[in-house]
């Protein structure tokens, strides 16, 4: 029976009007993934000798064992937020006779026959035999490997337990910072150490014969966990809880009235944003995107490379517009017939996208302010990146937006859904990122990197003070393509 | 035997209803020589139609013949093949000018379910300018079509039934006192009380505002009670064209039946 829902499922996606269409970002997305597939194994073969370099007084088995149980933590955060929650059509199989367990376990046991659940292991297994297979052999290099399995196995379980859990994303972020800080914490203050204990644990688990075993029955508790969360909650009515809105909520945006219907429009993709799954789990990842810089920016190798500073600057103070942009005009697929038939003239409906795009890149930009204390470097490069993005960038989402005709669909998945997305999304990267990072880095090469940021500058403000003939230009190209959109937004995949 | 039939039974037809060719300066939407092809398949063939300003317009046929496609070519939702729309004299492809005097609800897709049909209505009446009060007064008329639900329920409208996604859809083509009005399958998922309040409804519409009414529907007996004029499309021709009199029901049963 199990085998046969595996099938249907296969069916389902192979099936769907996307599939072909969607070959291209299949491809692309696969490539990517060999790429960091490639990453993880280099970097588990490394890891020895960064981990010898960095800390030179433990041993890089040591050091891994220790940092094992904190990683599983980290790894259960990112799962979290990615993992998207398997689906079964319920009604459609609920009435036929099969176990309710069947269907239950078709749910849990989906995710673990993901393959990209597993790319930890890509860097595990090289890490295995670099690092243990020198101090403990083969047999402990496998010891090694099976008590770190069913780690993955316990994440890739448990993840989806709290989504299911808490309908709330927010709720179990805050659960999983509190369990990370509370050892990090007493770590620090000297008064528990959740490192040693992991380590002494994992280290026994490798050097001793049958002590791995004991690692199972993690993933087993969680698997258990889930049953218990069916069990108990045995209509999907109770746990997907139709919420109900108070007037309260949906006044919170009427200060947005004052702008007439622009600013209705604008409060409507607000509350899109928000009430959709998918939108406000990736809302919750552009906040995260906004650390991204302290990666960067405390690096002294990308301190000298201008090409590098102008992509990470771009990216974070642009971070809002440049995420939710790419789905401007297509998130409003489901509605798209509603706003072509209604009292909303088509120069309007562009301009409320121009000005929703624009206010995201300014909050963007304000969120970015604390990065000045790094220097006037920095804070050229960003108003630079700033002025480029909210003056060609915008402008370049707003022409291109209309060659993608697909629907998106917004209340399922997670933040890194591909859904609705198309090889067009990608090759728009190229004007939006790559044209001003190739002329940073060219002119860095005669050391006038400057020179390229004032280009920047000017373009960006030329196409702030010309919006107007340049929307006319969008809205004219939104016009040509009307009946693609029309007909693609209908398309349910 | 089958197509031999239908032939004969089609151009019998032809003879008998030949459109009116009256004054053209009356006709608020006039369609010409309007085409629609999806892959080599001509979904579409009307080479004139006009409507009366005021006159209630009934479309029907069987699935496929073509309803939805004339309703989407009006509202400028898919592009002609050949062939244009007017509304009001004012080509509507392309156009927003003719967007203000026109209400419509085809399907889901006409909806915003993300919002609390108090928002989506509220939303649609500052789209057509309409004050808070306006849209009080306008709630207050359609609360026997509510049959009190729908409003201040706080459910977002994905989470609600069928037939009440429909009501909102109805009332909230209605928001902006529309000229013309367009409605595909009004009566389909409305429970029977609904379905006459919605009749009585229209029929009030009519006579009060002089609305020009252009509704498609399967159920026979709702749409001749409705509409003054019933045009029966099928495989995208326009087959009939009948004043609705005490024999167009019975004319249109004989033409369905199988």
């Amino acid at each position: 029976m199990l085998t046969i829902l595996f099938k249907h499922y296969w069916l389902e996606n192979k099936r769907s009007p996307g599939f072909y269409r969607n070959l291209a970002v299949t491809i692309f997305m696969g490539l990517i993934a060999l790429y960091f597939v490639a990453l993880f194994v280099l970097l588990g073969f490394m890891l020895p000798g960064i981990l010898t370099e960095a800390v030179p007084d433990s041993s890089p088995v040591d050091l891994f064992h220790g940092g094992l149980l904190y990683t599983v933590i980290a790894l259960l955060f990112f799962r979290y937020l990615m993992q998207p929650l398997s689906r079964i059509n319920l009604q459609a199989y609920q009435v036929l006779p099969i176990k309710r367990r069947t269907l239950v376990n078709y749910l849990l046991l989906k995710p673990l026959l993901n393959p990209a659940n597993y790319l930890t292991l890509c860097f595990v297994i090289p890490f295995a035999i670099s690092g243990i297979y020198p101090v403990h052999g083969v047999a402990g290099a496998f010891r090694f490997i099976l008590s770190v399995l069913p780690l993955i196995l316990f994440n890739t379980l448990l993840a989806p337990l709290m989504k299911r859990q808490f309908n709330n994303l927010l709720t179990g972020m805050v659960i999983l910072l509190v369990v990370a800080a509370v050892p990090a914490l007493l770590e620090y203050f000297g008064i528990l150490s959740l490192f040693s204990a992991s380590r002494q644990l994992f280290g026994m688990m490798t050097s001793t014969s049958l002590l791995w075993m004991t690692a199972w029955l993690l993933p087993l508790c969680a698997f258990l966990l889930n049953r218990l969360f069916f069990a108990r909650n045995y209509y999907p009515e109770t746990f997907e809880k139709k919420k109900t809105w108070r007037q309260a909520d949906t006044k919170r945006f009427t200060f947005m009235e004052r702008f007439g219907k622009i600013g209705e429009l604008i409060s409507l993709e607000i509350k899109l944003v928000m009430r959709h799954k998918r939108t406000r789990s990736t809302l919750y990842t552009a906040l995260l995107f906004l650390l991204y810089g302290l990666i960067f920016y405390t690096n002294p190798v990308y301190k000298e490379s201008p090409g590098w500073l102008l992509f990470v600057a771009i990216f974070l103070t642009g971070t809002g517009m440049l995420i939710f942009g790419q789905w401007i005009i297509n998130w409003d697929g489901s509605h798209f017939d509603f706003l072509m038939t209604r009292n909303i003239k088509t120069n309007t409906y562009i301009r409320a996208n121009y000005f929703l795009l624009l206010a995201l890149c300014i909050l963007s930009f304000i969120a970015t302010t604390p990065y000045f204390l790094f220097g006037t470097k920095i804070i050229t490069i960003h108003v630079a990146a700033f002025l480029y993005n909210a003056g060609v960038n915008i402008h370049i989402y707003l022409y291109s937006a209309s060659f993608n005709t697909k629907r998106l669909e917004l209340s399922k998945g997670s933040s890194m859904n591909m859904q609705g997305v198309s090889y067009k999304n990608f090759i728009v990267m190229i004007p939006l990122l790559l044209v001003p990072i190739l002329l940073v880095s060219l002119f860095s090469l005669f050391s006038a990197s400057h020179i390229a940021l004032v280009i920047l500058s000017v373009l960006g403000l030329a196409g702030i003070l010309f919006r107007e003939p340049l929307l006319k230009i969008s809205e004219k190209q939104f016009l040509n393509r009307k009946y693609a959109l029309c007909t693609g937004y209908r398309n349910k995949e | 035997m089958q197509t031999n039939d239908l032939t004969t039974h089609l151009s019998s037809d032809h003879s008998t209803t030949v459109p009116v060719q009256d004054d053209l300066s009356d006709m608020i939407i006039t369609a010409n020589h309007l085409k629609k092809i999806y892959g080599g398949i001509t979904v579409l063939d009307i080479p004139f139609v006009g409507i009366h300003n005021g006159e209630s317009f009934g479309l029907v046929g069987n699935n496929g013949a073509g309803k939805t496609t004339f309703f989407r070519l009006i509202l400028d939702l898919i592009e002609a093949s050949s062939g244009e729309v007017k509304i009001e004299g004012q080509k509507v492809a392309r156009n927003d000018g003719w967007k203000p005097r026109v209400g419509s609800f085809l399907d889901e897709g006409f909806l915003i379910d993300f919002l609390t049909p108090d928002e989506y209505f509220a939303f649609t009446a500052k789209l057509y300018n309409k004050s808070e009060g306006d849209m009080a007064a306008f709630l207050e008329s359609m609360q026997d079509f509510f049959n009190g639900e729908i409003v201040g329920s706080g459910k977002l409208i994905r989470d609600l039934s069928k037939g009440n996604q429909k009501k909102t859809g109805i009332a909230a083509a209605l928001l902006g006192d529309p000229q013309v009005l367009i409605l595909d399958e009004p009566f389909t998922a409305l429970d029977p009380s609904s379905q006459i309040r919605l009749k009585r409804m229209l029929n009030t519409l009519k006579t009060s505002r002089n609305m020009t009414m252009l509704i498609s529907s399967h159920d026979l007996n709702h749409v001749t009670d409705v509409c003054e004029r019933i045009v029966v499309l099928e495989k995208g021709l326009m087959v009939k064209d009948i004043s609705t009199g005490e024999e167009t029901l019975r004319e249109l049963e004989h033409y369905f039946a199988v």
